[in-house]
């Protein structure tokens, strides 16, 4: 016995045990079905947000009674009646959606040139100098991003108390509408700079060469080659850029100062401060959709495999 | 029209990007060195001050302990969930693939506002508001395609065959899995593993509407704080952010190189 347990070491013994109990909970006739056990974790915590936006429909359908402060039993449209209506959320939709169509057009502007770079540049230490500019705020948070933009912008921040030593200022450069588009570009750039980067590598040097020895200058290489080549990625990070601005929350929120809300601020406010989840509910539906368009739009023009989940191209 | 030209536009622009994208980020490492009560402009002085203080103030270190903790249960969850997806996506071949993938996409096709809300009442419904442990789930949900994306990049990169060797060798399907697939897609499941733990450390939105009073994490308290008076302690605690976000990079570009997200498909 002894020698057996020798020459059959400790481990294969705890690997036969792990394959037969693995054979005992999913025995081979099943195999055919693996994939979608193995896929079920994933599926139940996606089906997490599923269930949120049924209880979102089923709460944007209860209105809010105002002698009880409780929901209403009985359902109605009465809170998208209010939220398609009232001026307020007129006023709000219209500055979110104007704001994330400016956004999308400056932060295209400057990422076309960046992601340009990223791609085309010899040196190594260059791009990875630009990559790194790039992630860093990305992975530092938009709070803490919004942050250094109140030290930078406010009363007495730097840029103004810099301003006063040339004798001009002070200017009130926070809490409006232009901060918050200012710190909306800035949150952007990484995104719109990502998606256009695969788009412009795979356009060959060679065709921008071809262009330049037929005569066209860079401006017209541009105009005529570079740009209609990365379409796709022009059109992806717009769409994506556009969404992200318009459902936005905290750049409004802190360089906005309160009167320059965006939707999801709106939102906010109805669920924790009149405590309208109805109405609330309502407007987020609303947004989702909107939001959801603009996506799947973006989905069907430049391809789901974009973002990389794909792993045969067969069907 | 030349090339100089072309130099100097690109360059200006790119100058104009830089310098925003990095701004905040100095200034906010400046603002944590001033030896002064506020933050001004030029700086009073140099001191560590403000690290001591927030070595010493409770409601500071909770609030980063809870964030820590939200992380980690977010990423805990993440990685079997993302891993075994991820490696279904790029080796099997399945019936509705195309749903499938357009469901798991769903966390980035719904507005960050959306899932918030969407979390919070189910979260109600479940008496799960209150507790910390639902706001890393939270985080899980809204970035695991970032997992799954990461893990099937590795997952394609790997040759079936080695996998129909080991079986070939009479290794069977568990011992092949741990002993050349999940060796194979490690790299993959680190990096998804590290994008999902600073997204959850950063994740604001969903916190503040996660979260009560109680249990703020360190974003939502330094989003309350900075409504109020701007001092230098949530500078200094912000740069713990920016220490942890560089460390991040620094392991993804040591791990697969910055450089992939440049490459085209």
């Amino acid at each position: 016995m002894r020698h057996y347990s020798t020459a059959y070491p400790l481990s294969w013994r705890i690997f036969d045990a792990v394959e037969a109990l693995a054979k005992r909970v999913w025995p081979a006739r099943f195999a055919p079905w693996l994939p979608y056990l193995l896929l079920l974790p994933a599926l139940l915590v996606t089906g997490l947000l599923v269930i949120g936006l049924i209880e979102i429909a089923d709460s944007s359908l209860h209105v809010l009674d105002k002698a009880t402060f409780r929901s209403s039993e009985s359902y109605s449209l009465e809170n998208f009646e209010r939220a398609l209506t009232a001026s307020l959320f007129r006023n709000i939709g219209l500055r979110s959606f104007l704001g994330a169509i400016l956004v999308t057009a400056v932060t295209l502007v400057l990422a076309f040139p960046y992601a340009y770079v990223l791609v085309r540049t010899e040196s190594p230490i260059l791009r990875k100098l630009l990559l790194i500019v790039l992630f860093l705020p990305f992975f530092i948070g938009q709070v803490v991003r919004a942050y250094g933009w109140l030290i930078i912008l406010g009363n007495e921040g730097i840029l103004n108390t810099s301003l006063s030593f040339l004798g001009i200022g002070p200017f009130r450069l926070l809490f409006n509408y232009w901060a918050v588009l200012f710190g909306l570009v800035q949150t952007m750039i990484p995104f719109a700079v990502l998606m256009l980067a695969p788009a412009l590598t795979a356009i060959p040097k060679e065709t921008e060469r071809a262009a330049e020895s037929l005569g066209a200058n860079w401006i017209r290489t541009f105009q005529y080659v570079v740009i209609p080549l990365a379409r796709p990625g022009m059109v992806g990070a717009a769409i994506v850029v556009f969404t992200l601005t318009l459902t936005d929350f905290a750049i409004p929120a802190v360089l906005g100062g309160g009167s320059n809300d965006f939707i999801a601020n709106a939102i906010y406010d109805q669920f924790f401060r009149t405590s309208d989840a109805g109405l609330g509910s309502a407007l987020t539906l609303l947004l989702i959709i909107a939001g959801s368009a603009a996506v799947g739009v973006a989905l069907l023009l430049v391809g789901i495999g974009t973002l990389g989940l794909a792993g045969h191209d067969d069907d | 029209m030349t090339d100089r030209s072309k130099a100097v536009v690109l360059w200006l622009l790119v100058g104009f990007s830089v310098v925003t994208l990095s701004a905040p980020t100095a200034v906010i490492i400046g603002a944590s060195l001033t030896s002064g009560k506020i933050v001004t402009f030029p700086p009073d002085g140099l001191s560590l001050q403000w690290y001591a203080q927030i070595l010493g103030a409770f409601d500071l270190r909770a609030a980063f302990l809870r964030s820590l903790y939200v992380a980690t249960v977010c990423t805990l969850i993440a990685l079997p969930c993302g891993t075994l997806a991820g490696i279904v996506f790029a080796k099997h071949r399945i019936r509705f693939r195309k749903g499938i993938q357009v469901y798991l996409l769903l966390p980035f096709t719904i507005p960050l506002i959306g899932s918030g809300v969407g979390l919070m009442l189910v979260f109600g419904a479940g008496g799960l508001l209150g507790s910390l442990w639902p706001v890393g789930l939270a985080c899980c949900a809204i970035n695991l395609p970032f997992m799954i994306w990461a893990v099937a990049g590795s997952a394609n990169a790997l040759d079936p065959d080695l996998e129909k060797a080991a079986a070939n060798c009479g290794a069977p399907p568990v011992q092949t899995f741990l002993t050349v697939t999940l060796p194979a897609v490690m790299p993959g499941v680190i990096t998804g593993a590290l994008l999902m733990f600073i997204l959850a450390l950063n994740e604001f939105l969903v916190s503040l509407l996660l979260v009560d009073s109680r249990i703020v994490t360190l974003p939502v308290l330094i989003y309350n704080s900075i409504r109020s008076i701007i001092t230098p302690d949530l500078a200094a605690i912000s740069v713990v952010f920016v220490v942890v976000a560089a460390m991040v990079i620094a392991i993804l570009d040591r791990l697969v190189g910055l450089d992939i997200f440049l490459k085209s498909k």
